[in-house]
């Protein structure tokens, strides 16, 4: 049995797996959003203090030697490859050596605190950057702007974003395809355990759910299940040894009691009444025998389940049935008549069909009063179910006594007072239920003596 | 004939015993599964009464192990467990038949008869002859002394078990097993119908009366 995509798509796992990745997506945004101010902030407070430095240091060279030696340091300063960007001014704002050829515009109210954009690159590529620094008068006038480029910063910044970025992105993917396996694995494993109910309920009984050494939760209600199949096992065949053993133990002095009794009898008995009296007691035995063998053959069809189900010619059992009843029908004076479509199939035990067939044809030659009819049918019904029906023109069974009769299998107790009957439709339920079929009792043909019985006996074809 | 029986149960063994020995047999009897297959090895016996619950070794292992050893004499399996599986699988192991407890001693007899009867005829007969009826097994016709006689074709099957069984008892049992392969018990006189109706075509335009009923036990064809 292959996990289908869509009951993958069903299992809580595989729910949970989405809201997981779910959280996933929000947690990156924050971890990016944070990663990004903190980043972008610490590099400007870095770029400030590093600017703040250089300011210092050339502020101090400007005290020690002049307008000529800062002019000449930061000449130097500024054609050193570096981060660092250098301006020097005179008092009305004149260049006069650094990066730029203009004062770069800074924002008002900022202080010495230089914040601005430049232009940057190759004339072919020019290349927006920003920087941040420290613009400010010295003494008797020149204005000193130092600031760092943040073009690097800037691409560490963005390498950051896209890493988180795709960081999340392959989280997202991950937890999905996992999400996924995982749950597969979980409708697997349940899967097994259904499987093994379902055949436990078929009937064997020595299924088992598969278990790991993992020991996992599946595990632990697969041996869970299998521990309540093993006692079951056990508790249907006591069930079925003690049948056995009671049909060994009681029958047995049964015969023997049948044995004692055929031999008083073939012993010429001293009077007519003891030869009377011998034969009903023969008779008595061969009575609870009887419905002995009814009684176990009905635990037997509920218990074992070992029924090899094959296709059964239900037209020719059907047929051979009113063949065989249809002599004594005539000696009773009843009109039997025989309806039976060919090539009816069903899936099933000819023997248990057969006896079932036979108790509802009986059934109806018993209780149809002379000069009635008894009509026998098997068909196909319209929606594929094969039918057998027997109906007769009796008294019938009341409505509210129908589904009574049907029980009477749950209680054995009350169809022992009508010895034969009950037994016998509750073989034909037992019939019916093994055969996965329905059995059910409606009016039959009306008559003088009622409305008659239709005993109905459908099975699945096969 | 020489029977072997298996049976258990000591009561019930010497009373099968005394019917066996009351029938003409001389029987031996072994009351375990071992003691059972060590006898039936021999292959000195003409019918073997198998019980299917034995000690030490039960019926049907003991009748497959005979088998399997290639002893052919003709067994009757008797069991408490008359029920359509153990049945069949009693047939499936090699018995020639198979009858469950309780059952009536000369339901047994008869049985114990046919099986040994049985084992005589090697060839199949193509005519079999009763006094002076006559059934053709290939052209599936009866003639009554040079007459015909007209039968369904379940009423020639009946009337040939009757006949290959002629001069035996043979049940109401057997004949609804082995002719309709029915195995149920009636409720109802459907058996004693069917050879009525037999009777009313092969017996009643004669004088002499071939098929008989025997009180108590079935029916017996014999001129």
């Amino acid at each position: 049995m292959r996990a289908s995509l869509s009951a993958v798509f069903r299992t809580t796992t595989f729910r949970l797996a989405l809201a997981q990745a779910a959280v996933f997506i929000l947690f990156a945004a924050a971890l990016l959003s944070y990663v990004y101010v903190t980043t972008a902030v610490q590099l400007t407070r870095e770029a400030e203090q590093a600017a703040n430095g250089e300011f210092a240091a050339l502020e101090q060279i400007y005290y020690q030697g002049g307008i000529k030696r800062l002019n000449q340091e930061v000449i130097e300063r500024a054609a050193a490859s570096g981060q660092l960007l250098y301006l020097l001014a005179s008092e009305s704002g004149a260049v006069i050596s650094g990066d730029f050829s203009a004062l770069p515009q800074t924002p008002a109210g900022a202080g010495e605190r230089a914040a601005f954009t430049f232009v940057a690159g190759t004339q072919n590529a020019p290349e927006r950057r920003r920087a941040h620094g420290r613009v400010g008068r010295l003494l008797h006038g020149p204005i000193l702007l130092v600031a760092r480029d943040m073009g690097e910063a800037r691409a560490i910044v963005r390498r950051i974003t896209q890493a988180v970025w795709t960081g999340a992105i392959l989280g997202l993917l991950l937890s999905l395809v996992s999400g996924i396996l995982a749950s597969r694995q979980a409708v697997r494993r349940i899967q097994d355990i259904t499987r093994t109910t379902r055949e436990v309920m078929a009937g064997d009984l020595t299924r088992r759910a598969p278990t790991r050494v993992a020991g996992d939760e599946f595990d632990v209600l697969a041996s869970g299940l299998n521990a309540m199949l093993i006692r079951l096992e056990k508790l249907v065949l006591s069930s079925r040894n003690a049948g056995d053993s009671i049909a060994h133990d009681l029958r047995t002095p049964l015969a023997r009691l049948r044995q004692r009794l055929e031999a008083a009898l073939e012993c010429h008995p001293n009077s007519e009444t003891d030869r009377e009296a011998l034969r009903a007691a023969a008779q008595e035995t061969d009575a609870v025998l009887a419905t002995f063998n009814a009684v176990l053959r009905l635990a037997r069809l509920q218990t074992a389940t070992n029924w090899q189900f094959e296709p059964v010619d239900v037209s020719a059992i059907v047929e051979e049935l009113a063949e065989f009843y249809g002599p004594v029908a005539e000696e009773q004076n009843l009109h039997f008549t025989a309806e039976v479509a060919v090539g009816l199939f069903a899936k099933g035990d000819r023997s248990l069909i057969n006896q079932a067939l036979a108790n509802l044809v009986e059934n109806a030659l018993k209780y149809t009063p002379e000069g009635g009819r008894v009509h026998v049918r098997a068909h196909r019904r319209a929606d594929g179910l094969i039918e057998t029906s027997i109906a007769d023109s009796g008294p019938g069974i009341p409505m509210e006594d129908r589904e009574r009769v049907m029980e009477r299998f749950v209680r054995l107790e009350a169809a022992r007072t009508t010895p034969g009957a009950g037994l016998g439709l509750s073989l034909v339920v037992a019939v019916a239920d093994l055969h996965e079929g329905r059995f059910v009792l409606e009016d039959g043909l009306s008559g003088a003596a009622g409305p008659g019985l239709r005993a109905v006996l459908t099975m699945p074809a096969p | 004939m020489h029977v072997l029986l298996v049976e258990d149960d000591p009561e019930l063994a010497q009373s099968l015993r005394s019917a066996l020995d009351g029938d003409g047999h001389s029987v031996e009897l072994a009351v375990d599964g071992e003691t059972a297959e060590k006898l039936g090895r021999d292959g000195r016996f003409d019918v073997i009464v198998l019980d299917r619950m034995l000690p030490k070794r039960n019926g049907i292992e003991v009748l497959s192990n005979l088998r399997g050893a290639g002893v052919s004499t003709p067994v009757l399996i008797l069991s408490a467990l008359g029920e359509e599986e153990h049945r069949v699988e009693g047939l499936d192991a090699g018995s020639n038949d198979y009858l469950g407890k309780p059952f009536s001693t000369r339901e047994l007899l008869a049985r114990v008869r046919s099986l040994w009867h049985g084992r005589d005829k090697s060839a199949p007969p193509v005519k079999l002859i009763v006094g002076d009826m006559e059934m053709d097994l290939l052209a599936r016709t009866v003639l009554r002394a040079g007459k015909k006689i007209e039968l369904q074709p379940r009423e020639f099957r009946l009337l040939e078990y009757l006949m290959r069984h002629s001069g035996e008892v043979v049940t109401r049992t057997m004949l609804l097993e082995k002719v309709w392969d029915y195995h149920f018990d009636p409720q109802t006189n459907v058996i004693d119908v069917h050879i009525s109706r037999l009777r009313s075509k092969i017996d009643k335009d004669f004088s002499e009366t071939l098929l008989h009923t025997v009180r108590g036990s079935g029916y017996r064809l014999e001129a």
